[in-house]
């Protein structure tokens, strides 16, 4: 009987604690590792409120819960090209930029950009794109050239230890870009063709593969990948011979937006915690404990990281995505259905 | 009479409210439109389907039953002589099984991250082989079907010991003195009396390790490169990149109908009453 | 000389089970981040113990996996034994289907009906949601197992009882099922271990306040193999060893 009250107790103990907590409640939800947590406990330390954080790893992930239009989050970080279609799905609550006077702390690259020039829907948090990073003492070595376009990851020399992004945008994108097609191309014919270098290049490939394969590159396994410049970054860091690449023909750029849900019952204090992300020190922070680029100019201080941010010559090459229509985006997972079967 | 009747109550409310009300709800939107953001839209449709007939799902449909196959008969091969061993280890039997049981502890994905550290190229394997001066290059071991089938054995082997291993437990140990005394080598015992007589285990077993390898997703991500394509792969990418939940409905629809018609061919055998 | 035979197979096999932990556990030690050796250190413990989403994580998944299992073992043995003469074909093919189904159907699924649901009551993703999709996928492994068992009881005796004026309800919690009881613990160690392991359908169906360690751990790993992830694997399997063991020493005597 008394093992049974102990077990009892010990169930009740976390209810408890948890009800006990009377504080207004945050609830964001955010890309892992995107946040400083020290900033987490200021914010709330401050505002005297409890902020619950989670996190997820795909924008589909998040938008599945989101779309329950029920999910319990107030804030979330989706990537930029989907912040329309979630706002026409009715997601989003629209930002007030009266309750948002940091606004002008962001870089002048994102105070009015082309998927939301009036910032009403998401204010830019962190943005990356996608490139070429390769091992160069190695291909010193071996008498290989380095990687300066998406052609160069059609060399027979990096056979086997070659990677792909496993993303159909970024593969079928790249492919695009190599033939002299835009990123974002609908046309059949320059689809068709884009999927057949991309079969062409599958032999040579040792595997498609994300953020995961950081780890193989500082260890030698692989020479070169296509990969995002934060995961890039991250690697070259760990790893002083390994280099990155913006492609010479183009290349897509990727932010990440903080946006509040329509669902909050928060919005008051959800527009606080924008502010917050909004102050110089503690985007700073952020942008350090994550690795990743901030797109708050007031953030950065001393010598920029050129993977992270690159100068303005090397910036006008990169295309902003924008979101597929609905046939467009299912004749391309079918080529890439076809890809992967190849 | 009425016992049973009130035992069998709280599965069948709980299946019906969270499982057939959820499946009913996919398979209305298997007939539904892809939303423009992801969600499902009018018109009704039977596009989702006929889109499946395409050579290109058939040949996905196919690899993925022989890789499933291959790795329950690996499993099979692997698992029976383990249960029969745990089943006759006594009083260290519950030892044995929790140590079956184990390394099911740490996350999924750890298994599979530690099975990365073996096989590729600086992993142990290629590392070990070299310093012996077996091999000068690397092997590639990892990113092929070969370590796509070792990463299913490995994750599914307990959802065979384990049935088993109940099965063989109630073995009655009188059977087998029997056949021993009427002369019957340890060999023969086995093919002539463990194995018919634990068939029921063997076919329970095999049915909870093909049926979640047939859906296998992850492992052929990480151990095969993503460079092949299952059905499980599909299904998810239909869910998750491709936002294509209609279409990802009737993909798994199908999937669930392949895997229902086998099992129904194995009802309709010696088994039916054995397995349930 | 079989037996013998038998054991080195099945050690080999134990063998093939471990070794990537053995691995895990030892790399867990290793002073660098990445998988070349750098020498030893705790760091990664210090590290693991600290982190507030790891140790969240892990309280949240003993609560989930515990409360399912019970909950399973409960109602899947109770359905196991119902099936065991009583023909159910709407319930057993239940079961069958949710085996078949792939696990990111069972979970879209169940958001599905969320999404609808939610709509009528007040209600939110969470720990609550996330027990009921485990529970739901773990009665059918339960199911199996148990009848698996049953099958080759023999029913006789459990007739015997009830010649001797023993009750349905006595016959079955006296005579049957301490004789399946192997059966019905391993049917629950397999719920609790199928569902302290899902990912998939957790992470489809958690909300706030839910996220389960294999959440927390399947996020580190995606930025490469964290060593804090090897730790705290490591810790994992030493604390349930060491478990197993007890128990074992406790039943001996």
């Amino acid at each position: 009987m008394k093992r049974r009250e102990l077990l009892a107790a010990l169930a009740a103990a976390p209810l408890a604690a948890c009800t006990r907590d009377n504080r207004p409640r945050l609830n964001v939800y955010n890309w892992s590792a995107y946040i400083d947590p020290a900033m987490l406990a200021r914010f709330g330390r401050e505002r005297g409120v409890r902020i619950r954080y989670g996190t997820y790893e795909s924008n589909e992930e998040m938008l599945a819960k989101v779309m329950t239009g029920n999910s319990g989050w107030d804030v979330v970080f989706p990537t930029h090209s989907r912040l329309v279609p979630m706002a026409r799905a009715g997601l989003l609550a629209p930002l007030r930029g009266t309750r948002l006077p940091s606004l002008g702390n962001l870089d002048a690259r994102f105070r009015a950009p082309v998927w939301d020039p009036d910032l009403r829907l998401g204010v830019p948090y962190m943005w990356n794109a996608t490139g070429i990073v390769y091992n160069r003492a190695e291909l010193h070595r071996r008498g290989t050239p380095e990687p300066r376009d998406w052609a160069d990851l059609w060399n027979p020399a990096l056979s086997g230890r070659l990677t792909m992004l496993d993303d159909p945008e970024d593969v079928i994108g790249a492919c695009l870009q190599k033939l002299g097609y835009p990123f974002g191309s609908t046309d059949a014919g320059q689809l068709a063709a884009a999927k057949a270098e991309a079969v062409r290049q599958k032999p040579l490939l040792r595997a498609y593969i994300n953020a995961e394969v950081r780890d193989q590159l500082v260890a030698g396994d692989v020479l070169a990948a296509q990969l995002w410049s934060t995961t890039a970054s991250q690697a070259i860091h760990a790893e002083p011979k390994l280099s990155f690449a913006y492609p010479a023909g183009g290349f897509p750029l990727y932010c990440d937006c903080a946006a509040i849900l329509r669902e909050s019952a928060r919005v008051e204090l959800a527009h606080e915690f924008l502010e917050f992300l909004l102050l110089p020190d503690v985007a700073a922070a952020n942008a350090r404990v994550g690795e990743t680029a901030t797109a708050n100019a007031a953030a950065r201080t001393g010598v920029a990281d050129p993977v992270l941010y690159p100068d303005d010559a090397t910036y006008q090459r990169g295309t902003w995505p924008t979101a597929l229509a609905s046939v467009d985006q299912r004749y391309r997972d079918r080529l890439w259905t076809e890809i992967k079967s190849a | 009479m009425n016992l049973r009747r009130i035992f069998l109550f709280p599965a069948r409310v709980w299946m019906a409210l969270f499982f057939a009300a959820p499946l009913a709800i996919v398979c209305g939107y298997s007939f539904l439109t892809r939303g423009e953001y992801g969600g499902v839209e009018q018109p009704w449709t039977f596009e989702n389907f006929t889109r499946l007939a395409d050579p290109l799902y058939l040949a996905i449909l196919w690899r993925s039953v022989r890789i499933a196959a291959l790795a329950t008969g690996l499993c099979v091969a692997l698992g029976f002589p383990l249960a029969l061993f745990i089943a006759r280890a006594g009083k260290r039997r519950n030892l044995y099984l929790q140590l079956v049981l184990l390394p099911f502890w740490t996350s999924f994905l750890v298994r599979t991250y530690a099975w990365l550290f073996i096989l590729r190229d600086t992993g142990l394997v290629n590392t070990v082989l070299q310093s012996l001066h077996i091999i000068d290059a690397p092997l590639q071991l990892l990113y092929n079907e070969g370590a796509v089938l070792a990463g299913l054995v490995y994750n599914f082997l307990p959802f065979f010991v384990l049935p088993m291993y109940a099965t063989l437990e109630r073995l009655d140990p009188a059977l087998l003195e029997a056949a021993a005394d009427l002369g019957a080598r340890p060999l023969a015992t086995l093919r002539r009396v463990i194995i018919p007589v634990s068939m029921p285990g063997i076919v329970a077993g095999a049915v909870l390790v093909f049926i979640p390898c047939l859906g296998a997703y992850l492992t052929p991500d990480l151990l095969g490169g993503g460079k092949t394509v299952m059905l499980g792969n599909l299904v998810q990418n239909q869910f998750t990149t491709a936002r294509d939940w209609p279409f990802g409905s009737a993909a798994s629809l199908v999937l669930m109908l392949a895997s229902a018609l086998l099992l129904a061919g194995l009802m309709r055998s010696r088994v039916r009453k054995e397995l349930m | 000389m079989k037996r013998h035979a038998l054991g080195i197979y099945a050690a080999c096999i134990l063998a093939f089970l471990h070794a990537p932990l053995a691995i895990l556990i030892l790399f867990s030690f290793n002073a660098g981040r990445f998988t070349i050796w750098e020498g030893f250190s705790t760091r990664w413990y210090t590290a693991a113990l600290n982190d507030p989403q790891l140790t969240e994580g892990l309280l949240n998944s003993l609560i989930i996996a515990g409360v399912a299992a019970v909950l399973s073992t409960l109602i899947g043995t109770l359905a196991a034994y119902g099936m065991w003469r009583r023909n159910a074909p709407w319930l057993s093919g239940m079961l069958y289907l949710s085996l078949v189904t792939p696990e990111v159907v069972t979970g879209v699924s169940l958001l599905a009906l969320c999404q609808w649901a939610f709509r009528f009551l007040h209600l939110r993703l969470g720990m609550h949601t996330v027990i009921v999709a485990h529970v739901a996928f773990s009665i059918a492994y339960v199911t199996i197992v148990v009848a698996a068992r049953l099958r080759n009881y023999d029913r006789s005796l459990e007739e015997a009882a009830m010649d001797l004026g023993a009750g349905e309800w006595r016959a079955f919690t006296r005579v049957t099922l301490p004789s399946i009881a192997p059966a019905v613990a391993a049917a629950g160690l397999l719920a609790l271990v199928v569902s302290f392991d899902d990912y998939v359908i957790t992470s489809l169906v958690a909300g706030v306040d839910s996220e389960t360690l294999p959440m927390v751990i399947y996020a580190m790993a995606r930025r490469g193999v964290s060593p804090v992830v090897n730790a705290v694997s490591s810790l994992i399997v030493v604390a349930f060893g060491a478990l197993i063991l007890l128990s074992e020493r406790l039943q001996e005597r």
